[in-house]
């Protein structure tokens, strides 16, 4: 990595107030760094205080700065069974590359790096030429992606963190990770002793997996009556009754042939308010239309869920001893900073501005290639072979990603 | 004791509170269990075990109650002193089984205070009427995911649980088999505390010991005896999609691979045979798959011989490919093509070992 990176990194970790670098128990956290250019990750560090972790970052200037997600008794041990695991945050990790956006097509590319078949967009899973798993990916992030992350994070906390986990607003911290996503940290007492497997449980709760509508209240009773859940009901029982009224309400016949047969959409689709009503009044009747069986409504569910599930790295949540990023400090793939975001003020966040750590200055750089991209109020791009003078943060934001250099 | 529980009750539920209380306040030594004028409760703890060998659930016998307590910690000390963990796992499991059933007799504020005294779980009674049952009970987020993880039907997942306000809400008998999964973890997780490492068995009861560990022994050795290489007709679900898959020549995430590679060698398959497997797969190349799998099987490298991943982790990586009557038993791959075995060699079973067929 370029000197001049290194040096406007070490410039804003000494001008940065050590208290910025405070998180909760630190005594009891691991810490660990990675230098620019350097693979081997150093691990199994102890600070007592926000100041001897400036005075070695300044020192050292590290590309990236972590602690981790777990305390324990002795943070500094290499062997993890004698660290002693005291308890772990709940981290949810929401990264923009998971989500399926529009912006992609315009933003990203992949290419095999087998037969070399490329295209544009989200990258499949395996080569469409030669079915292969090999896939290089060029990515970038966009507002849109990054708005899209955003609305991940608020559906975890409003549909899930507060009214199922019963966690507080005081209980959890928003993180923009300073690149591409954003870090939920759930800090109170109910989740710390957590083991990977009632993590897991979370996890797979927050996406929706393995979810059984029958065991939410959906069956037939023995007359062939259909019954099922009221939608003030908690949890997904009443979350998967909300969605599909919203679902039916909402669908055209088109739709709804999509997830039934024909002449099970048809019905439902001509006793749409017959079928709303119903199921809104109490107890609620779920049955009553031609051709429609517990099978045809438990997709209807399915369907219906999709967009409630949440696109959270589930490896992350599970891992009950994360190295998660500092706030405060710089990612070294963007210059950006990890920046604690107030919740309540989410919906105005705009990450590309207020993780904007070099707010002066000027850079001469030499663009390889890059689509438009927007760093605080300056936008460049898209654009190929091309020297020119741009604001300090822009122009290191495309050194780090590895687009341009330094002139 | 408290206004609700009796000593009977202290017989059927050895992790009460006031049952340890009741035992400490006897001031009984270990050894002299061995001497004559107990000889009724060793028979009942030496009866207990075996029980427990044969998978036989009895009721507590409430025809002596203080032999019948007493005979709870004596069968656990023999247990322990066996330093066997299929024997700690059978006699765990079987004790939670009896104590299941007989909670599922119990009315709700007997089973609200059984609860309170056995575990540290902040349990409330609550009155949610739903539209077509009732929840009584609420427990805390954290402990239901403590006692509820090891449970492999899918209905215990948390998501199909109602979940509001971080607590967990249930029915009785739900509650039951929360209790008796409790009881159940206790007695396993206390065997690796500290103080049992070095736990030896007084040398009065040493020929007891002796006796259960030779009946153990006779017992025992269908359950582990698994037949050398693949019998496809127990292949969990699971693993047989992958199979499919890979006949298709589909490419594998590398999860699909590790299962199939494991659960391979783990039922005795041979390294050769796991490479003939992949070779439909697109990226086939022999010399890592070779490498790969040989490290898998604990041949080279760090000489572990890996076991499959465990249902829930298949689930989250998506290659559940959803439940079978076998499933339900099993929380672990290896758990279903065992317990299915089993089933097909009973007579009148689907089929037997020898029947062997091999190959996707």
């Amino acid at each position: 990595m370029h000197e001049i990176v290194r040096k406007e990194f070490r410039e804003y970790y000494s001008g940065l107030r050590a208290e910025d670098l405070e998180i909760p128990d630190m005594p009891e956290r691991e810490f660990a760094f990675l230098q620019f250019g350097g693979e081997v990750m150093i691990r199994h560090m102890k600070f007592l205080d926000p100041q001897s972790l400036k005075g070695y970052i300044v020192e050292n200037t590290p590309a990236h700065i972590y602690h981790s997600s777990a305390y324990y008794k002795a943070p500094e041990a290499t062997d993890m069974n004698e660290k002693g695991w005291l308890g772990a945050d709940l981290i949810f990790d929401v990264d923009s590359d998971h989500i399926r956006t529009e912006c992609k097509e315009r933003h990203d590319r992949w290419r095999c790096m087998e037969c070399g078949r490329d295209g544009t967009g989200f990258p499949p899973e395996s080569c469409p030429n030669c079915g292969m798993k090999k896939i290089d990916t060029r990515t970038w992030i966009c507002e849109d992606c990054l708005e899209a992350a955003k609305k991940e994070v608020v559906k975890i906390i409003d549909e899930y963190l507060l009214p199922d986990f019963g966690v507080s607003e005081s209980d959890f911290e928003v993180f923009f990770s300073g690149h591409r996503g954003y870090h939920i940290h759930v800090r109170g007492g109910t989740f710390r002793m957590l083991s990977g497997d009632g993590r897991r449980e979370i996890a797979d709760y927050v996406r929706g997996i393995g979810l059984d509508i029958r065991a939410h209240g959906f069956r037939e009773e023995k007359s062939g009556i259909l019954v099922g859940p009221d939608m003030k009901d908690g949890g997904w029982r009443g979350r998967v009754a909300r969605a599909v009224y919203e679902f039916v309400n909402r669908s055209s016949l088109e739709d709804m042939r999509k997830v039934v047969a024909p002449t099970v959409a048809k019905s439902l689709y001509e006793n749409k308010e017959k079928f709303l009503r119903n199921i809104s009044s109490y107890p609620p009747y779920w049955g009553g239309l031609k051709g429609y069986t517990l099978e045809s409504l438990e997709k209807i569910a399915f369907a219906s869920i999709k967009g409630l599930t949440c696109n959270i790295d589930e490896r992350v949540t599970i891992d009950s001893k994360r190295l998660i990023r500092c706030p405060n400090s710089l990612h070294g793939k963007s210059g950006l900073r990890t920046l604690r975001v107030n919740y309540s003020c989410i919906d105005n966040f705009d990450p590309l501005k207020e993780a904007v750590a070099f707010r002066h200055g000027s850079i001469r750089i030499y663009v390889k290639e890059a689509p438009r991209v927007r760093i605080g109020d300056e936008e460049l791009g898209p654009l190929k072979d091309k020297t020119l003078e741009v604001p300090l943060a822009l122009g290191l934001y495309l050194i780090c990603r590895g687009a341009a250099e330094p002139r | 004791m408290s206004l609700m529980l009796t000593k009977e009750d202290l017989a059927k539920y050895p992790f009460l509170k006031q049952s340890i209380a009741y035992i400490e306040s006897m001031q009984l030594n270990l050894g002299d269990l061995a001497a004559e004028e107990y000889s009724g409760i060793l028979r009942k703890a030496l009866t207990r075990i075996k029980d427990s060998i044969d998978r036989k659930i009895n009721p507590a016998d409430l025809s002596d109650l203080e032999s019948e307590i007493i005979s709870y910690p004596l069968s656990l000390a023999l247990v322990y002193g066996s330093k066997s963990n299929w024997l700690l796992n059978r006699f765990a499991t079987i004790e939670a089984k009896r104590v299941e059933e007989e909670l599922r007799r119990e009315p709700r504020d007997k089973l609200l205070e059984i609860a309170k005294s056995g575990f540290s779980w902040e349990i409330e009674p609550v009155d949610l009427r739903l539209e077509w049952e009732e929840l009584p009970f609420s427990i805390p987020l954290q402990s239901y995911l403590e006692a509820a993880t090891s449970f492999n039907d899918p209905h215990w997942k948390l998501i199909n649980r109602y979940v509001k306000g971080g607590r967990v809400f249930l029915n009785s008998g739900s509650l039951a088999r929360l209790i008796s999964e409790g009881f159940k973890t206790k007695i396993i997780r206390r065997a690796s505390e500290r103080e049992l490492h070095n736990f030896r068995i007084p040398e009065a009861l040493a020929p007891y010991l002796d006796e259960i560990q030779r009946y153990a022994q006779e017992n025992m050795q269908f359950d582990d005896e698994l037949p050398q290489g693949l019998v496809s007709d127990a292949r969990p679900p699971c693993i047989a999609a992958i199979m499919e898959d890979v006949k298709a020549g589909k490419s594998l995430s590398h999860m699909a691979r590790f299962a199939l590679t494991t659960f391979m060698v783990n039922v005795g398959e041979s390294v050769d045979d796991v490479l003939k497997l992949f070779g439909n797969v697109a990226d086939f190349d022999e010399g890592k798959a070779r490498y790969q799998i040989e490290h898998i099987a604990g041949m080279i490298g760090s000489r572990t011989k890996y076991k499959p991943p465990k249902c829930d982790v298949l689930r989250s990586f998506g290659l559940c490919v959803g439940m079978d009557e076998f499933c339900r038993n099993a929380k672990h791959p290896l758990n279903y093509y065992r317990n299915k075995l089993r089933r097909m060699r009973k007579p009148g079973g689907q089929t037997g070992a020898r029947d062997r067929k091999k190959g996707v």
